[in-house]
């Protein structure tokens, strides 16, 4: 881990957070955190972090702990099961509730976000696959190098079979090149558009020829291999599959690569400064791609807990749609994990089905009119219950009283906006919740059920 | 020199335009419909229609000799010339015609025609014939990778039905997206998300746009519910699945949906027995849903936008079996709709005499069929899209 204390790094950019007045550690902080590298934060959750303090709580969150409430003592075993299961089922809406089940349920959801990310980063779909077991084997291929050294994932996902079929590999052989597989490996998962020629794309296919999938398993078919002699960025050599691999790794544009994804993902719009990006990269490259290197660096630095990072991401419909459950604690009695995952579906983003080699769009492309209009109608459905699959509708008034938050109307909005945005009741917000809540009546669930609704079909709700 | 009246509703709008909805703000403009405006549905006739029967070579002495209890009577084809006529189920398909929106490309097919519906309808998608190449990327698809994004994010194609999009609009880059039901327009919640937003606009960049967005949303979601209302202004439609979905698919349109390429399915033409009424059935569902579709285009001034192109995996073999039907043949029409389209007659018709193996010999190749098609009526690039350059043929006017 020796890096010079002059290293960039160190020099302003992605220095640690320490609070202070202007950047205290306080509520909208901690749901800042969890929001970004989770799926949201219950309130006890919350309450503890803001306990215990930064450095703390960044600890839970890296080392997969941070989730606490909901999680079942069988958490690992329960999921396997689901998992298992889904693949003989041949239901692929099984297999997105297993996802689904895990984010919601398990104690590790920075990592369920950065297998996320990495099934968005190699965007394969089972419209083609159509392998129910291989994408849940690719899926645990993610999760288990989520925050490993990139080689170490690359080499993985590489040789990954649903990554392989759906980029045409078994097509790619000796004197009839596929260019798919080749193209999406310098294009998307390592180098990115304008590092490589499409001479570069040519003579990678011939080096990848042979790299291929037999009875649903990886493998090198040396009969099927170009073995003669390519020149790949600018390099000549009998280049095969694990050479390209491993000069792709090399370019130091693979890092710029990583660090975007990074930054998508912790970073909201226009937070972070391309010099502070050309930082960062520059210490991934010189930790050897150690994603979690850099996912540290990110999360515990000044410039993520900075005023300009805060509420400024659009949520996407898997955080929206889980972060709304988890928040609200619809653990027990559980939503249907399958309606919750039908949900993200009708919300833009449809587990195992991205919809190209690509990934999603994120950012302000997730806010399509289909999805605005998803996005409230979930709110009320998950609040309500019965479109969710259960039979109960939230009891938010018991929530707000089992967390000694109800002593009055005010008292109950505030622990709302408090819990689902970081932020807190004001006279602004108070207009707009007014025509909801009539204090002649209260406690009333059922309007603060409504309110509750408004509140995530908000503008500010769509952000974290 | 605007009028003062011109003046004072044009600021009131702009003074209005961070709350005012997108769309709105855009038909202020009123702009003239561009090239890139253009929209292009495709109905997919699954299961290979029998073309003989469809566009009809009446005088052709192969047609009685191979067709008995299939043979189409010649005074009731609706004649387009001496020699060729359409099914008398078609009767709407031939105002079309005689309206001038209708094309009728005969004789398509392409080299070594697959009889296998999977594979050939794979060749059809992926405009590929290698075997290895056809589960990929879709023509459609890869056309759309090669031109603009499009604004607000609209997906670039639309499958209208159920499941995943098909390989036809598979991009490299491009979304196809699929919907079933005007339902997921519709704003279930209780109470209006409306109220959920602030009376002025933010400050703040992104939570405008969030704003902006939500409110082009709900307007647009009750846009759709009031087309849906407007009874004689919805068009009249005829029963079945097909003419409510092309009716979906208008109302998306007339909404003002982004998406350039609308995709959905009429299935049933593997007539392998019994044929007579069940392809008339289907010819006169496709006709009338498709007439209806244009019609209420027209209505709503959106006709010089929309093209429609009906295809078919296969044609059907040029004997009739033995339980009064056909099997799987070789080439087929492919029909083009709508006001920018040229009318008439495209291609030889094949002959029913000269065969091949007793199938139809190949004619046009679809693929000129689809360059045509991305290049003149959807302006986008066809040579990466169909691997190759392919003569176009005279579909679209003004091409």
């Amino acid at each position: 881990m020796g890096t010079t204390a002059r290293s960039p790094e160190t020099e302003g950019h992605w220095a640690p957070y320490e609070p202070d007045d202007k950047a205290p550690w306080n509520l909208r902080r901690v749901v800042h955190l969890h929001r970004r590298a989770g799926f949201a934060a219950t309130w006890g959750e919350i309450q503890r972090d803001l306990k215990d303090g930064p450095k703390a709580s960044l600890d839970r969150v890296l080392a997969g702990k941070s989730a606490v409430e909901g999680v079942p003592k069988e958490f690992q075993k329960i999921a396997n099961l689901l998992g298992e299961s889904a693949d003989p089922s041949g239901d692929p809406g099984r297999l997105k509730a297993w996802w689904v089940y895990r984010m919601i349920y398990g104690p590790d959801p920075l990592g369920e976000r950065l297998t996320l990310l990495w099934h968005n980063h190699f965007a394969t779909s089972n419209v083609k696959v159509e392998d129910l077991g291989a994408m849940r084997r690719q899926n645990e291929l993610f999760r288990k190098y989520a925050r490993a050294p990139f080689a170490d994932m690359l080499n993985a996902a590489f040789r990954d079979p649903a990554l392989l079929i759906w980029l045409d590999a078994p097509a790619n052989r000796k004197g009839h090149p596929n260019e798919n597989l080749g193209r999406e490996l310098m294009e998307l998962f390592t180098l990115g558009v304008g590092h490589y020629t499409e001479e570069d794309v040519k003579e990678a296919a011939r080096a990848l020829t042979g790299w291929t999938v037999v009875e649903d398993k990886f493998e090198e078919a040396p009969a099927r291999h170009d073995a003669g002699l390519k020149t790949i960025l600018g390099r000549r050599g009998p280049w095969k599959a694990s050479d390209l691999v491993r000069m792709l790794l090399e370019h130091p544009a693979t890092a710029d690569r990583l660090t975007m994804r990074i930054c998508e993902l912790f970073m909201g719009e226009g937070a972070v400064r391309p010099e502070e990006v050309a930082a960062l990269a520059a210490g991934l490259r010189e930790h050897q791609l150690d994603v979690n290197w850099a996912v540290e660096k990110v999360l515990r630095s000044q410039a993520f807990f900075a005023e300009g990072n805060l509420g400024s991401r659009v949520q996407g419909p898997i955080e929206y749609v889980v972060g709304a459950a988890r928040a609200l604690e619809l653990f027990d009695p559980p939503s249907s994990t399958l309606v919750l995952a039908e949900w993200t579906t009708r919300l833009g983003q449809d587990l195992f089905y991205p919809p190209n080699v690509g990934g999603w769009t994120q950012g302000r492309a997730w806010l399509t009119t289909r999805a605005l209009i998803g996005r409230a109608n979930y709110a009320a459905a998950l609040i309500e219950g019965k479109q969710v699959g259960r039979d109960l509708a939230l009891d938010p008034v018991a929530l707000a009283q089992r967390h000694k938050q109800a002593a009055n109307r005010d008292s109950v909005l505030n622990f709302y906006l408090s819990l689902l945005l970081g932020t807190e009741l004001s006279s602004a917000w108070r207009e707009r919740l007014a025509g909801t809540l009539d204090s002649k009546t209260w406690p009333d669930s059922v309007a603060l059920r409504r309110a509750l609704a408004l509140i995530l079909a908000t503008p500010e709700a769509q952000l974290a | 020199m605007l009028s003062r009246r011109e003046f004072l509703r044009h600021s009131s709008l702009l003074a209005l335009a961070p709350t005012i909805p997108g769309f709105l703000a855009h038909t202020a403009r009123a702009a003239a419909p561009q090239r890139d405006a253009r929209v292009l549905v495709v109905i997919e006739l699954g299961g290979g229609n029998d073309g003989i029967n469809t566009v009809v070579p009446y005088r052709d002495e192969g047609y009685a000799k191979h067709r008995k209890a299939l043979r189409l009577p010649a005074e009731r084809i609706l004649k387009i010339n001496d020699h060729v006529g359409l099914n008398p189920s078609m009767g709407d398909a031939h105002k079309l015609l005689e309206s001038g929106r209708l094309a009728i490309v005969q004789g398509v097919s392409y080299p070594n025609p697959s009889r296998s519906h999977f594979d050939s309808m794979a060749i059809w998608h992926s405009a590929r014939l290698d075997a290895e190449e056809r589960n990929s990327l879709g023509w459609l698809g890869r056309g759309l990778d090669g031109g603009p994004k499009l604004p607000k994010g609209a997906p670039a194609a639309m499958l209208i039905g159920c499941g995943q999009p098909p390989v036809a609009l598979r991009g490299r880059r491009s979304v196809a997206s699929a919907m079933e039901r005007i339902e997921e327009f519709a704003i279930t919640a209780g109470a209006d998300p409306r109220s959920a937003l602030p009376k002025t606009e933010f400050p703040d960049d992104l939570r405008a746009f969030v704003q902006r967005s939500m409110l082009d949303a709900y307007t647009t979601a009750d846009r759709l519910v009031e087309i849906a209302g407007a009874k004689a202004v919805d068009g009249r439609y005829p029963a079945g699945d097909l003419a409510s979905r092309l009716r979906l698919i208008a109302r998306l349109l007339k909404a003002g949906f982004g998406s350039r390429v609308f995709y959905t399915q009429q299935s049933g033409y593997d007539t392998h027995s019994g044929q007579l009424s069940t392809h008339a059935g289907l010819l006169f569902e496709l006709s009338s849903a498709l007439r209806a579709f244009l019609d209420d285009l027209a209505a709503a001034g959106l006709a010089d936008r929309v093209a429609v192109l009906c295809f078919s995996e296969f044609g059907r073999r040029v004997a009739e079996n033995g339980s009064q039907g056909t099997d799987h043949g070789t080439a087929g029409p492919v029909l083009l709709a709508g006001t920018g389209v040229k009318p008439g007659l495209v291609g030889t018709t094949p002959s029913l005499l000269d065969l091949e193996a007793g199938d139809l010999k190949v004619g046009l190749d679809f693929r000129r069929v689809y360059a045509t098609v991305l290049e003149d009526w959807l302006g986008l690039p066809s040579q990466a899209a169909l691997a190759g350059a392919f003569e176009r043929l005279p579909l679209f006017r003004g091409a």
